[in-house]
């Protein structure tokens, strides 16, 4: 999994100044871990951008009273929405490779069973892809990541200008 | 779970001011779920406090260097937690899906032993050996044995780590590294 970059933080700054640094590192963050995401094969990329994800939403949730509350809550809805979608992918990636797991020391008897909700589990993955893809066109066209940073500046106007 | 509000937040005071109120409000909510989230029914109780518990893990993460050292502590006690109440979360998920998926595959080969029976005054037991799905029974019923023994075992090890905290003092410590200040060698308590 990929770890969370550090970000240096003084007690004593400004909250929103910490408010704009935060989320720029968060929001780039999610965008770089977005390539390669709908492939199958490495369920990692998946983990990787949900927990991005998540962590961009908590520290949305944290800097809240920094932001410009009607684009605020816009973004926050979009990035929750985006959370579900990576959400939808990655139980079932989750869920397989607990079978699989599970599966290897259990008796022969008991293997086709469990194969069975693989398959299963499969469809439910391809399921997933395709609301993923769906929701990854949706915040192209709708400019999340730019908002993102918009919120950011709007945090921190003065090292904006800087 | 909807997030308790935190009066008082000031986007022109200092980081430190506002998260430690944050997490006063985070680590309260927390242990509000304690002693109900004990019972190992308590589904509910004990999916809410790992989203408490990932909600104060990620204020400390992003705010803890701005407090005394045993934020640090806590941050890894949180995401401790929160990683043993989402395993027990998965399998709270699993089992019911893995109950309903075995029942999918009973009612499939009831319905072929029906259709397989035709006109016979009674069912014959040899039929079920031809049955879609006679080898998939097996595994299922296997697998929620399996689910069932994990989620008792992982919840045990839920209590034991709490009660662990508890020992160790956690809400306590948490509360007076939180008045501290990172770099300021003695804080007067709030």
């Amino acid at each position: 999994m990929a770890k969370a970059q550090d970000i240096d933080v003084e007690p004593s700054e400004p909250y929103r100044h910490a408010a704009a640094r935060v989320v720029r590192v968060r929001a780039g963050e999610l965008f770089d871990h977005s390539e390669g995401v709908l492939d199958t094969r490495d369920i990692e990329r998946v983990h990787d951008m949900r927990v991005a994800s998540r962590r961009l939403r908590a520290v949305l949730e944290i800097f809240a009273p920094c932001f410009p509350q009607s684009e605020f809550k816009g973004v926050l809805r979009d990035v929750k929405q985006l959370a579900d979608a990576l959400g939808a992918r990655r139980d079932p990636d989750v869920h397989i490779d607990a079978l699989r797991a599970f599966s290897r020391p259990l008796l022969a008897a008991n293997k086709p069973g469990v194969a069975r909700l693989v398959e299963d589990l499969r469809a439910r993955q391809s399921r997933g892809n395709e609301v993923l893809a769906t929701e990854l066109e949706r915040m192209r066209e709708r400019g999340l990541q730019e908002r993102l940073l918009a919120l950011a500046d709007a945090a921190d106007p003065e090292a904006q200008a800087q | 779970m909807k997030a308790r509000r935190v009066d008082g937040l000031d986007p022109e005071g200092t980081l430190a001011d506002n998260a430690e109120r944050i997490v006063r409000v985070r680590l309260d909510e927390l242990c509000s779920f304690m002693p109900a989230a004990a019972q190992p029914a308590e589904v509910v109780a004990l999916h809410d406090m790992r989203i408490a518990a990932k909600r104060l893990r990620y204020i400390l993460e992003v705010t803890g260097a701005c407090f005394g050292p045993y934020a640090k502590t806590a941050t890894k006690h949180a995401k401790q937690l929160q990683d043993l109440l989402g395993e027990i979360h998965d399998c709270d998920v699993q089992i019911p899906e893995t109950v309903a998926f075995a029942e999918q595959l009973q009612a499939a080969d009831a319905a072929a032993l029906h259709e397989a029976a035709g006109p016979a005054p009674d069912l014959d037991p040899a039929l079920l050996k031809q049955t879609p799905h006679a080898r998939d029974h097996a595994g299922m019923a296997a697998l929620q044995v399996h689910l069932r023994a994990r989620r008792m075992l992982l919840f045990d090890r839920f209590v034991e780590l709490w009660d662990d905290y508890e020992r160790k003092g956690f809400r306590a410590r948490l509360e007076y590294a939180v008045g501290e200040r990172a770099g300021v060698e003695s804080q007067p308590q709030r």
